[in-house]
C-alpha cells in the first residue's frame, strides 16, 4: 500500500511540526526565565524575555504562512541574464548581510552582550529587538548558493565560478568569525555542503580548505576564551564558575538529574541561576531537567520528523534550485540542532548556538519561520511544473 | 545534482539525533546517580527550624529564664558576584555604611556565613527587600532572657551560643528544655535563596517548660541580702539557701561572687562555680547540733545532763589540746548551754561518750561524706574519713565540725531533717516538665522518705530547747526577729590550709537556722568565706552571718504570710 499524500498536505504538516516546536520553546522559554520573587509588571510587557518570545512565536506564524503563499521561485535567477539578479531578493539579502557584518562590529552601533559583539539594535518602541545579522548572512548564504548553482548548472563546475561563490562564502564567513566562531563555521560548513551536494567538484574543495582550516586555527589560538573551551572540553574537570566548563556541567547536571520521566513541566531547579544560557543555547537541559528523557526523545523525534518531511519534499521537488534550496534550509536547521544538542550534551565542544525553533530569540525565530516558510512553498509547488 | 549524497548528509544529521538521544539515555538513566550527587552542593540546602527553648518558671509561674526570636543577619560571601553591589543594596536597606558591610565581607573567616548584624529587628518590607539581595540571608534563633539577672544565675545556669545548657537546671534538664529542630531540605537557586521543599523530614518542637521550686521573690531577698554582707565584709564568697524543710524544696539559691547569665564574656572565671555544691569545707560549729541529736537519740547523753567543760582548756592523750573560742572558756554547762554557747570541749566530751562508731554512724546518717542528688550537676560529696582512719583525735574533733569536709547543700539538708522531726529529705529543685505547652505535666519532685534519722522528740528538743537558745542567749543573737521565733545555730569555722594547717587569719562565718519553731516554713543556710577581720566589724557566724539569716527570715517569712508571734503584753 503506497501512502500517497498532496505536495499540500506535506507541506501543512510541515508548517504544522515548525508551529509545535516553536510552542514549545515558547513554553520552555517561559519556564526556563522563572525566578524566585519575581513580580511581573505587565507595563513593561516587552521587557520580559519570556513574553516578547510568545509575540515573536506570533509574528513567526504570520512571516510562516505568509512566505508560505509566495512562489519559491522568485528566487531564482532569470537564466542567462545577469540585469535578472537586481531585483532577486537573495542578492539583496547577501548585500545587506554584509553590510550590517560589518556595522556590528563597529563600537557603538553593534550591541555587545556577553563580551562578544553580535547584535545590532533595532529600536521598535518599547519592543526594541537585538537583531543579530549572521543569522541573516547564514540564511542568505542558504537562499544565494542554490540559486547561483541552479543558474549555472553545470557550469559550477568550473573553476571560476566554484572560487566566485567561495569568495563570497569566505567573505562572510570572514566577517562573522571575528566575533562568533560557531556561526562561522556553521556557515561555511553548510555553505559548502550546498555546493558540493549542487554538483561542484569534490577536488576543488581542496583549494578553499586549507585556506579556511588556517583561518579557523588562527582564530581558536588567538582567543583564550576559544582555547579555554576545547581545554575544558578535552578536560572537563578542571573548570571554575567563570568558565565555559562551568556552563557544559550545569548542563549535564541539569539533563542527567531530570532522569527518565524529569521532574515535571516548571519543577526544574538549575534554571534558578544554576545554569547560564538557559534560555537560549541551553534550553534543551531544561527541557531535559523538566521531562525527562521522554521529552528528550520527544523533541529529538520532532526533529527527526522534520528531516523525513525535508527528505519528502526534496524529492518530491522537480526542480533542481527547489531542491537545492529544500535541501539547503533542511540541512541549515537540522543540523544546528544537532550541533546544539551536540554541546549540551558535550559531545561537542562549546560555542554559542542556538537551537532552531525553540531557544529564546526574535532573529533566529523569525528567520527561521522563514525559511520553513520557503520549504513549504516548495511542497506546496511540487505538483506544479 | 547529488541527490544520494544530500540524503547520506542528511542520514548523517539523523544518526546526530540519534546520538544525542542515545546519550541522553546514558546521562539520564546511568549518570543521575552522578550527577544527583554533584548537584547537591550547589542545588539543595538544608533548613533548619530551631526550636523554641522550654522557658524555666519559679514555683509561681514567673519566668526565670525564657527565650525570644531574633533575627541574625549574614552574608554567604562564596554565593556573592558583586561584593560592592551586594553591600550598596544592603545599606540602603540596614542603614550601615556600605564600606563597613564589604569590610566585614572581606575580612570574615567562613567562606559561608559571616553575621552582618546578630540581633536584628527587621519588619517585613526589609525582609522581603533583604532577601533580594545576591548573597545576603536572614536566620532565625533564639536568645535566652533571665529576668532575675544574676540573682539566680547559679540555680539556672546558662546557655551556650548554640542555645545548648552549659551549667545549672539549664545544663541538667536540657534534654527537656531544648526541643528538637525541625529539619528540611531546601532546593535553592544560585544565590542560594529556597525555591521549593526538597524534602521534608520533621517540624521543630519546642522544648519543654520546667517548674522549678524556686521562688523569685524569695531569690531577690536572699540575693540581696547576701550581696549587701558579701560587699560589707569583702568575703571571698558566700552562699545563701532557703529550703522548705518539710520536702526539700528549695525556694532560693544563693552563691556569690554571681555573674551575668546573658553576658558570659565579662564573667570572672572563679564567679561560676556554685559554692553551694562544689566548695566543701570544714563546716565547725554548724556541725554540732548533728553530733549532739545523734547523742542524745543513742542515749549516749541525757538532755538534762551537764559537762564539766574544763574552763577552756581540755588536753589528754589520744586526743591532744581543745580550746575554746570564748577566753577562758566555760564550766559545767548544760548540753542545752553547750549549743547556745558553742562549746568545742563540750562537743568533744559528747563524742568521746558517744564513741568512734557511734559518732561515725551518725555523720554518715545525716547524710554527710556523699552527694544529697540534687537536680544540679557538679555536687561534691564532701569528706568523710573511713572509721578505721579514725582515732582519738577525730573522735573529740569531729563533734565540733572538724575533720570533716561538708558542702552547704548537705548541711542544709541535715538542718532541715532536725527541723522537720527527723525525716531525710531530698533537696531538688524542680517541681515538674510541662510537656507540649501543657498537654503533658509529669511531677518530677521525688519522693520523700518516712525514714526517721531521730526521733520527732529529740528534734523537737533540739530546735526548741537548744537552738532557740543559741539565737535567744547565745552566739546567735543577732539572728533574732521580732515577729518570730528563730532558731538556729552559728559557725566560724577555721580553713584548711592546702597544707593541712589551719589558717589563722579566715574563717567561714555560718549561721543555719529556721523559723518559726513549730513547723519550721523555712531553713534558712548563710555561710560567708573569709570576711575581711581587719575591717573590725567582727568574723564570726553570729556577727556576720546572722543578721543575713535574719534579713532573709523576717522578708521570707512576711512574705509566706506565716503567722506572727502574739505579742505579749
Amino acid at each position: 500500500m503506497k501512502l500517497s499524500l498532496s505536495g499540500k498536505t506535506i507541506g501543512n504538516m510541515t508548517a504544522c511540526l515548525a508551529v509545535t516546536l516553536m510552542a514549545l520553546g515558547v513554553v520552555f522559554v517561559f519556564s526556563a526565565s522563572a525566578k524566585i520573587d519575581v513580580e511581573y509588571d505587565l507595563a513593561k510587557f516587552y521587557s520580559y524575555p519570556e513574553f516578547r518570545q510568545a509575540v515573536f512565536f506570533l509574528i513567526s506564524i504570520l512571516i510562516l504562512f505568509g512566505l508560505s503563499l509566495i512562489n519559491y521561485r522568485i528566487l531564482a535567477f532569470k537564466s542567462g541574464n545577469w540585469k535578472g539578479w537586481i531585483p532577486n531578493p537573495a542578492v539583496w539579502l547577501v548585500f545587506v548581510s554584509i553590510i550590517l557584518l560589518v556595522m556590528v562590529l563597529i563600537p557603538g552601533i553593534g550591541v555587545e552582550i556577553n563580551y562578544a559583539r553580535r547584535w545590532l539594535r533595532i529600536p521598535l518602541g518599547p519592543a526594541s529587538i537585538n537583531f543579530q545579522p549572521s543569522e541573516l548572512a547564514k540564511w542568505s548564504l542558504v537562499l544565494f548558493i542554490p540559486a547561483v548553482s541552479a543558474l549555472l548548472g553545470e557550469k559550477i563546475k568550473r573553476f571560476k565560478n566554484f572560487a566566485i561563490l567561495c569568495v563570497v562564502i569566505g567573505l562572510i564567513a570572514g566577517l562573522i568569525v571575528i566575533e562568533d566562531f560557531g556561526t562561522a563555521f556553521f556557515v561555511a560548513f553548510v555553505s559548502f555542503v550546498i555546493l558540493f551536494i549542487a554538483g561542484a567538484k569534490w577536488w576543488h574543495f581542496l583549494t578553499p580548505l586549507p585556506i579556511l582550516a588556517i583561518l579557523f586555527t588562527l582564530a581558536i589560538i588567538t582567543s583564550p576564551e576559544r582555547r579555554e573551551r576545547i581545554k575544558t572540553f578535552i578536560n572537563p574537570d578542571s573548570s571554575t564558575a567563570q568558565t565555559s566548563g562551568y556552563q557544559v556541567k550545569q548542563s549535564l547536571i541539569a539533563i542527567s538529574t531530570g532522569r527518565i520521566l524529569g521532574k515535571g513541566l516548571g519543577g526544574g531547579i538549575s534554571k534558578y541561576g544554576h545554569l547560564p544560557e538557559d534560555t537560549t543555547d541551553f534550553i534543551f537541559a531544561i527541557i531535559a531537567e523538566e521531562l525527562g528523557f521522554v521529552g528528550v526523545c520527544f523533541v529529538i523525534l520532532l526533529f527527526i520528523f522534520f528531516l523525513v518531511l525535508g527528505v519528502i519534499i526534496i524529492g518530491r521537488c522537480k526542480d533542481d534550485f527547489g531542491k537545492l534550496l529544500a535541501f539547503g534550509i533542511v540541512l541549515a536547521i537540522t543540523s544546528q540542532a544537532v550541533m546544539n544538542l551536540g554541546v549540551v550534551t558535550r559531545l561537542l565542544p562549546t560555542k554559542g548556538i542556538a537551537l532552531p525553533f525553540i531557544s529564546a530569540g526574535g532573529t533566529h525565530l523569525f528567520l527561521t519561520a522563514a525559511a520553513v516558510g520557503i520549504l513549504v512553498s516548495i511542497a506546496g509547488r511540487a505538483e506544479d511544473a | 545534482m547529488r541527490n544520494k549524497f544530500a540524503l547520506a548528509i542528511l542520514f548523517l544529521v539523523t544518526a546526530g539525533l540519534a546520538a544525542v538521544g542515545v546519550r541522553c539515555f546514558y546521562l539520564q538513566y546511568f549518570e543521575a546517580g552522578y550527577y544527583d550527587g554533584i548537584s547537591v552542593k550547589a542545588q539543595k540546602s538544608n533548613f533548619l527550624e530551631r526550636p523554641r527553648r522550654g522557658a524555666i518558671l519559679d514555683r509561681r509561674g514567673r519566668i526565670l529564664a525564657a527565650s525570644y526570636k531574633v533575627d541574625t543577619l549574614f552574608a554567604e560571601p562564596r554565593a556573592i558576584t558583586d561584593i560592592k553591589k551586594t553591600a550598596q543594596e544592603l545599606s540602603t536597606v540596614i542603614g550601615i555604611g556600605p564600606i563597613e558591610i564589604s569590610k566585614l565581607i572581606l575580612t570574615g573567616r567562613n567562606q559561608g556565613y559571616i553575621p552582618i548584624i546578630t540581633d536584628a529587628k527587621l519588619t517585613d518590607e526589609q525582609r522581603k527587600q533583604i532577601l533580594k539581595i545576591d548573597g545576603i540571608g536572614i536566620e532565625s534563633g533564639w536568645k535566652r532572657y533571665y529576668p532575675l539577672g544574676s540573682a539566680a544565675a547559679h540555680a539556672i545556669g546558662f546557655v551556650g551560643t548554640d542555645q545548648e545548657g552549659l551549667a545549672g537546671l539549664e545544663l541538667k534538664y536540657n534534654k527537656e528544655i531544648s526541643g528538637s529542630c525541625g529539619r528540611s531540605i531546601f532546593f535553592s537557586d544560585a544565590a542560594r535563596r529556597p525555591v521549593r521543599l526538597g524534602r521534608f523530614e520533621s517540624f521543630a518542637e519546642d522544648g519543654s517548660d520546667i517548674i522549678t521550686t524556686i521562688d523569685a521573690t524569695i531569690q531577690e531577698f536572699t540575693h540581696s541580702a547576701l550581696l549587701k554582707q558579701f560587699k560589707a565584709f569583702q568575703a571571698e564568697s558566700a552562699v545563701a539557701l532557703v529550703m522548705d524543710p518539710c520536702n526539700g524544696e528549695i525556694l532560693s539559691m544563693v552563691s556569690l561572687p554571681d555573674f551575668d547569665p546573658i553576658n558570659l564574656k565579662d564573667a570572672d572565671a572563679k564567679s561560676l562555680g556554685n559554692h553551694i555544691l562544689s566548695d566543701p569545707y570544714e563546716p565547725g560549729s554548724i556541725f554540732k547540733p548533728m553530733v549532739a541529736a545523734w547523742a542524745l537519740e543513742t542515749g549516749s547523753i541525757n538532755p538534762n545532763d551537764s559537762i564539766f567543760c574544763e574552763n577552756g582548756h581540755y588536753s589528754g592523750k589520744g586526743f591532744g589540746t581543745i580550746g575554746e573560742y570564748r577566753e577562758g572558756g566555760y564550766g559545767t554547762l548544760t548540753i542545752s548551754e553547750i549549743l547556745s554557747h558553742s562549746s568545742n570541749i563540750g562537743m568533744a566530751k559528747i563524742g568521746q561518750r558517744m564513741g568512734a562508731a557511734k559518732l561515725y554512724e551518725g555523720v554518715k546518717l545525716f547524710g554527710f561524706g556523699r552527694k544529697t542528688g540534687i537536680d544540679l550537676l557538679g555536687e561534691e560529696p564532701g569528706l568523710v574519713r573511713d572509721l578505721k582512719k579514725w582515732n582519738g583525735y577525730s573522735v573529740a574533733r569531729v563533734p565540733f565540725g572538724h575533720e570533716v569536709s561538708v558542702t552547704s547543700m548537705q548541711m542544709a539538708c541535715a538542718y532541715c531533717t532536725i527541723a522537720n522531726g527527723g525525716r531525710v529529705i531530698k533537696p531538688h529543685l524542680v517541681k515538674a516538665v510541662v510537656y507540649n505547652g501543657g498537654k503533658k505535666v509529669e511531677i518530677t519532685e521525688p519522693a520523700q522518705t518516712s525514714s526517721f534519722v531521730i526521733s520527732n522528740k529529740t528534734a523537737q528538743w533540739l530546735v526548741s530547747k537548744a537552738m532557740v537558745e543559741v539565737v535567744k542567749n547565745g552566739t546567735g543573737k543577732s539572728a533574732a526577729l521580732e515577729n518570730w521565733q528563730v532558731w538556729g545555730k552559728t559557725g566560724t569555722a577555721n580553713i584548711v590550709n592546702p597544707n593541712g594547717t589551719y589558717d589563722e587569719e579566715n574563717y567561714v562565718a555560718s549561721f543555719i537556722g529556721g523559723a518559726p519553731v513549730d513547723n519550721p516554713a523555712v531553713v534558712v543556710t548563710v555561710s560567708i568565706r573569709k570576711p575581711n577581720k581587719h575591717l573590725g566589724k567582727g568574723y564570726a557566724g553570729g556577727a556576720v552571718a546572722a543578721p543575713v539569716a535574719a534579713e532573709i527570715l523576717d522578708k521570707t517569712l512576711t512574705y509566706l504570710k506565716v503567722e506572727k508571734l502574739k505579742k505579749e503584753e
